[in-house]
């Protein structure tokens, strides 16, 4: 279902409700969700102790615009594990969790502004006790100082910029708590994403490629680590432009570009800066035989849309395992079929395990509290010291930075407009 | 930086047939500023709007690919006319509830407008087609011309030779006939013309269908040419279009193209020399000091007769 919304917090309450609509036709599912507005739905609550009091799971994803092709199935996976959890009996029934769904979608495409103000919504209700999210790191710049200071535990399935948990940059964000960590992520960083892909251009037997990218906080990033680690492991890069917003024709760059005859063009950034409209156009200036490269940002079903024909020789990396294919997710992935009526998005496993840490963190908390409501902090700490979480992705636990100790790496090949796993690689930490 | 000629003359072509989109969306922008000095904000995604309603005229016409012989002609004939038809109206809607009334409000006051205006249309589209970009079929042949090194796409043809060919039409109109004297009768002064016997709400309606429907027909050549559009499309290029009427003569019919041209083949230039992301950076900069030293433009302001 599209629903390009004339405002966000209507498209989450369209979302919201659309949820609950399928909810209600599960029998087992126990899930309340609610709309954005805070208005319960009408979702068949089976709840036993029905008196307990709610705990809410906020999430933030883009649901509307163009990325919704990958926020919305993150958001079905976090969605899924609330509801399981729920159906098991969650702290011993004392409680009842919740999701609260948020788009950060403005005009069609993701939005810090929006982002941030949608964590203020969720600091702003006592209830919220975690967040997954958010899909786009340079929306998690803009939210991870505001749930630094209010203590409140935020996961993201697929933030790869290596400045929201390393380094000075990572330090600017915890403005209000420097010494604490209230930001942790399930899938691996760029500085290893664009490495492997360096590698993996090298193995393909690329030696002089033209680097490209958005001038975005994730994609100038991956283009940032790819540049030079192609260039340690024997590459050239013949040169290294920046697309701006918005930006339609191409043909310019791509015959400056053609002029200097690359193996191949890498691209760090999104769908919705521009990668797939740069992909098309390569037909225009006679690039139809070079091949295309990027991260994840452009691991959509967006990009093969429009992209067409010229999708074909594209490679790509995921920063989540390919869930389809590991035994441990076998469970999930037939769960989220039943559910959903769909195959898993890139990064719907790795929601689904930022859930359940949370979900594992607050019962620990609510134990530890005697059977009492806990404390954001308390959830956070509980977080903090996830170690050796069996999940469908694998033994998962966070380091001192908030970095998953497990990346796993997808290589991906778009082949016959369709996209084939080609590579997995196990990162060393 | 190795260059040669061939790369150069590709890049110079590249620009022109940009500047050429530039230039078609610019002469709407400039006639409606030289008859009532309003910026129509709302212009740039009259011209996105002038890509889906062809879109509409090819899906209901079941054309998915290129199309041959004499069908050719029905076929681009059919969605131009009818894009430049619905832009057309939908200017003259516009002008009708949006601007009318604010005819002689502070300058401010439409100009919000305007800017209001063109976010209703952005969310209409986007409602109507959704936030991705939207693949246009590719309905005209597009041979490849090769001479020496160089490579001319049929459609960068197209596009050049449409922008030059409207915009004498759109002189000799103004010039030669008794509306376009009205239109310029108009532009002089509202008051005056309007004792003279001219009806200005019709003359002004008037300017707005025509300078809708060359953003429809602009919209239409821009769908061919770069083979997708989506809603928020006519936002960075309506601000590129405003910007070349303003470097060429605001008002200036041919100013808007010469503009336009100007603008496409400095990005081309830019992107070749610089780098891409300066691209916007230099067509601004120049901008701005050609406005410090020549404010009214390279060919000045006015229409051809407003001496």
């Amino acid at each position: 279902m599209r629903s390009p919304s004339l405002s966000r917090t209507a498209g989450a309450a369209v979302l919201a409700a659309m949820l609950a609509a399928c909810s209600s036709t599960s029998s087992t599912s126990t899930t309340s969700a609610t709309s954005a507005t805070g208005a319960p739905s009408d979702a068949a609550s089976a709840v036993p102790a029905a008196s307990g009091a709610t705990i809410k799971i906020g999430m933030d994803f883009p649901l509307s615009g163009q990325d919704a092709a990958v926020g919305r199935p993150s958001a079905n996976g976090a969605l899924l594990a609330i509801e399981q959890a729920n159906a098991a009996g969650f702290a011993g029934g004392k409680y009842t969790l919740s999701a609260v769904i948020l788009d950060d979608t403005v005009q069609g495409k993701h939005d810090p502004a929006a982002g941030a103000q949608n964590v203020k919504t969720l600091i702003a209700d006592p209830s919220v006790l975690a967040m997954v999210g958010p899909y786009n790191s340079n929306v998690a710049k803009a939210e991870i100082p505001l749930t630094n200071d209010a203590e409140l535990v935020q996961i993201s399935p697929a933030n790869t910029n290596d400045g929201l948990t390393t380094g000075d940059d990572a330090k600017k964000l915890r403005t209000a708590h420097p010494d604490v960590n209230s930001y942790f992520r399930v899938c691996t960083r760029d500085s290893r994403q664009g490495l492997a892909l360096a590698q993996f251009a090298r193995k393909l037997g690329w030696h002089k490629v033209y680097v490209i990218d958005d001038n975005e906080t994730y994609g100038k990033g991956l283009a940032d680590v790819f540049d030079p680690s192609f260039q340690k492991l024997g590459g050239t890069v013949l040169g290294h432009d920046h697309i701006t917003a918005n930006q339609q024709d191409f043909k310019a760059l791509l015959t400056k570009i053609k002029a200097q005859h690359p193996d191949a063009v890498f691209y760090g950034g999104d769908v919705s800066t521009g990668g797939a409209l740069l992909r098309e156009q390569m037909a225009d200036v006679g690039m139809s035989a070079t091949p295309f490269m990027g991260g994840d940002g452009i691991g959509t079903s967006e990009f093969l849309k429009v992209a067409g024909p010229m999708a074909n020789q594209t490679y790509y990396s995921i920063a989540a395992p390919d869930a389809a294919k590991l035994p441990s997710a076998s469970a999930f992935v037939a769960a989220y079929r039943k559910r959903f009526g769909s195959d898993i998005g890139a990064y719907s496993a790795n929601s689904y395990t930022a859930a359940k840490i949370e979900i594992a963190a607050i019962e620990k908390a609510i134990a530890a509290n005697g059977g009492k409501m806990p404390t954001r902090a308390d959830v956070r700490n509980e977080v903090a010291a996830t170690k050796g979480f069996a999940s469908p992705i694998g033994t998962i636990g966070f380091d001192a930075d908030g970095d998953t100790t497990a990346p796993i790496l997808t290589l991906k090949k778009v082949q016959d407009g369709k996209p084939i796993t080609y590579d997995q690689l196990v990162l060393k930490t | 930086m190795h260059l040669d000629a061939a790369t150069l003359l590709q890049q110079l072509i590249n620009g022109l047939s940009q500047g050429g989109i530039y230039a078609l969306i610019a002469l709407g922008y400039t006639m409606v500023y030289g008859i009532i000095e309003l910026i129509n904000f709302a212009h740039g995604d009259v011209y996105t709007l002038g890509t889906f309603f062809s879109l509409a005229v090819l899906s209901l016409l079941g054309v998915t690919g290129v199309v041959s012989g004499p069908m050719l002609v029905v076929v681009v004939a059919a969605a131009i006319v009818v894009a430049m038809l619905l832009c057309g109206l939908t200017g003259v809607l516009i002008e009708r509830l949006a601007y009318r009334r604010l005819r002689n409000a502070p300058k401010l006051a439409p100009l919000i407008t305007a800017i209001g205006m063109s976010f209703i249309l952005e969310n209409l589209m986007l409602y109507w087609r959704g936030p991705s970009p939207v693949p246009f079929p590719q309905v005209v042949p597009n041979p490849e011309l090769a001479l020496g090194a160089v490579t001319v796409q049929a459609k960068q043809i197209m596009v050049v030779l449409l922008a030059v060919v409207l915009m004498l039409l759109l002189q000799s109109f103004v010039a030669n006939t008794r509306l376009g004297k009205a239109m310029r009768a108009t532009a002089q002064d509202k008051d005056a013309a309007q004792l003279m016997g001219i009806d200005i709400n019709t003359t002004i309606a008037l300017t707005f269908l025509i300078g809708s429907a060359l953003a429809g027909a602009a919209g239409f050549v821009s769908g061919v040419y770069y083979g997708s559009t989506w809603f928020f499309n006519g936002f960075a290029a309506g601000l590129k279009a405003f910007t070349a009427a303003v470097l060429g003569g605001i008002g200036n019919i041919a100013g808007a193209m010469l503009g336009g041209f100007l603008i496409g083949l400095i990005e081309a230039l830019t992107t070749q020399f610089i780098g891409d992301q300066w691209s916007n950076v230099l067509v601004f900069s120049i901008l701005v000091i050609v406005l410090i030293f020549r404010p009214s433009g390279i060919l000045g302001e006015s229409l051809p007769a407003k001496v």
